[in-house]
């Protein structure tokens, strides 16, 4: 049963990894990182990163809002050498909360990081 | 327990400070909640305003209500709830980490930015739920101020935060600039659903099972977006908006919202910069008098000719000795004597 951390430093042996995060972007608050970002603060990160999961979550277009557990599975951002995978975590209680993971393209496999970072948020708030 | 309380009279997150500092363990109480510290550390916050651990875990069915009671019956007094939780298997080191970690940023931002500087540091208190994660004091009071920013720039009045939600009926919202914003979320509608025009920010987190500091989200937001009628020109005192009143000098009984004056041309202006370096400590104007017994009218009827333009905050005032917060003396009195 992982932790925030054991949970961020999995994310981070996930092959192309340089920055992994734990963002609640009810609040923007960064709840764990592991790893650089790419502005050198994960918190300016998780800050900005709320503004786009709660664009997409809370909209209609994009969120499936029948489903209240998960409306939305994840976000990939593409940049010219990186990849951003926000992956949304979902918890019984209430949260908003998404795993972050910066790829380096590269280094990285797109379907296989996301595979593993979906299991990675699963396993942190499953038994 | 051994040592006597000891008092402070400075804001909430520099005394947080100062006590991590001289690595002190103990609990902070202060007007509203408790910040736990253990060898510097901030290991738990509480806060009556904000839905706690146990709060999020039981109304969310995540842990049924007896186990919780049972739980803290018998791990409690070693202070080793949270482990016990985690042995039981109840929860996953993951969840109790980030239930953990919200309540305590949650709580921590009513605590903080208390109207009221007064606090006791309660040396050698240890919390029942143990060890889970701990964050620097540091890192406590630059939340709170982000929090205090980002509510700031969503929608600046921070009396929504504690007055009771009055949805704004569909036939008197604002046309204005600020209409063109997205429709209300399913989180929002709940809101909406179950704002009576008594319950507070805190009673509808409360009632849903939710975060407080996401609930304050977004009662500005709906505030900001006309749904829910936004009290210009009053500034209730914290304690006293919880308690349920008439239509209040801002919105009037048709629930149209219309300030008196023009609105605000920025929810961001040169004063939010200036409090933000200030510090956590804020007041608004006129708070004080409405917490007099008795006078809540007429300093109603003193905050009423104000312009409608967001009350501006005056950062840091030292404590007069006419604070009435009589009924926080009174508390504060009630609790340290019950620990003696």
């Amino acid at each position: 049963m992982p932790g925030i951390d054991e949970c961020l430093s999995q994310a981070m042996e996930i092959a192309g990894a340089r920055g992994a995060s734990l963002i609640d972007w009810s609040s923007g608050l960064a709840l764990g990182a592991a790893g650089d970002s790419p502005n050198g603060d994960h918190e300016a990160v998780a800050a900005e990163a709320t503004d786009l999961l709660r664009a997409a979550a809370d909209s209609p277009t994009f969120a499936d809002e029948n489903d209240v557990r998960i409306p939305l599975q994840d976000i990939i951002v593409t940049g010219g050498r990186s990849y951003h995978l926000f992956c949304f975590v979902s918890t019984v209680f209430d949260s908003r909360l998404a795993l972050h993971l910066w790829l380096d393209r590269a280094d990285g496999n797109l379907a296989g990081a996301r595979y593993r970072l979906q299991a990675l948020a699963e396993e942190l708030v499953l038994a | 327990m051994s040592r006597p309380p000891v008092r402070y009279w400075q804001p909430p997150g520099e005394t947080v400070e100062r006590l991590a500092e001289s690595r002190a363990t103990g609990a902070l109480h202060g007007e509203a909640g408790t910040v736990h510290l253990a060898d510097g550390w901030v290991v738990h916050v509480e806060s009556d305003k904000a839905l706690g651990l146990a709060g999020l875990l039981t109304a969310s069915g995540r842990v049924p209500a007896e186990v919780w009671q049972e739980t803290v019956r018998t791990s409690g007094p070693d202070c080793r709830v949270g482990r016990a939780l985690l042995e039981q298997g109840r929860l996953t080191r993951g969840e109790l980490e980030i239930c953990h970690l919200g309540a305590l940023y949650d709580a921590a931002f009513f605590v903080l930015c208390a109207r009221s500087t007064m606090t006791w540091f309660e040396p050698g208190a240890r919390h029942w739920l143990g060890p889970v994660r701990r964050v620097s004091a540091r890192t406590l009071r630059r939340e709170s101020v982000r929090r205090r920013d980002v509510l700031e720039r969503i929608w600046p009045w921070p009396q929504l935060d504690s007055s009771p939600v009055v949805p704004v009926p569909a036939g008197h919202r604002l046309s204005g600039p600020r209409t063109r914003v997205p429709a209300p979320n399913r989180r929002q509608r709940e809101l909406l659903a179950h704002a009576d025009g008594r319950r507070t920010p805190g009673d509808l987190a409360r009632l849903l099972g939710r975060s407080a500091f996401s609930t304050t989200v977004d009662v500005r937001r709906l505030a900001a977006a006309g749904l829910v009628a936004t009290p210009f020109g009053t500034a209730p005192a914290p304690g006293l908006a919880a308690a349920p009143h008439g239509p209040g000098p801002g919105p009037g009984p048709d629930g149209a919202a219309e300030p008196a004056g023009p609105p605000p041309a920025s929810p961001l202006d040169a004063d939010t910069v200036e409090i933000t370096l200030a510090g956590l400590e804020r007041r608004v104007p006129g708070a004080a008098l409405a917490a007099v017994p008795g006078g809540l009218a007429a300093a109603r009827r003193r905050a009423e000719p104000r312009p409608s333009r967001r009350p501006t905050h005056a950062a840091a005032q030292p404590l007069s000795v006419n604070d009435p917060d009589i009924a926080l003396l009174h508390r504060v009195r009630t609790a340290l004597e019950a620990r003696l």
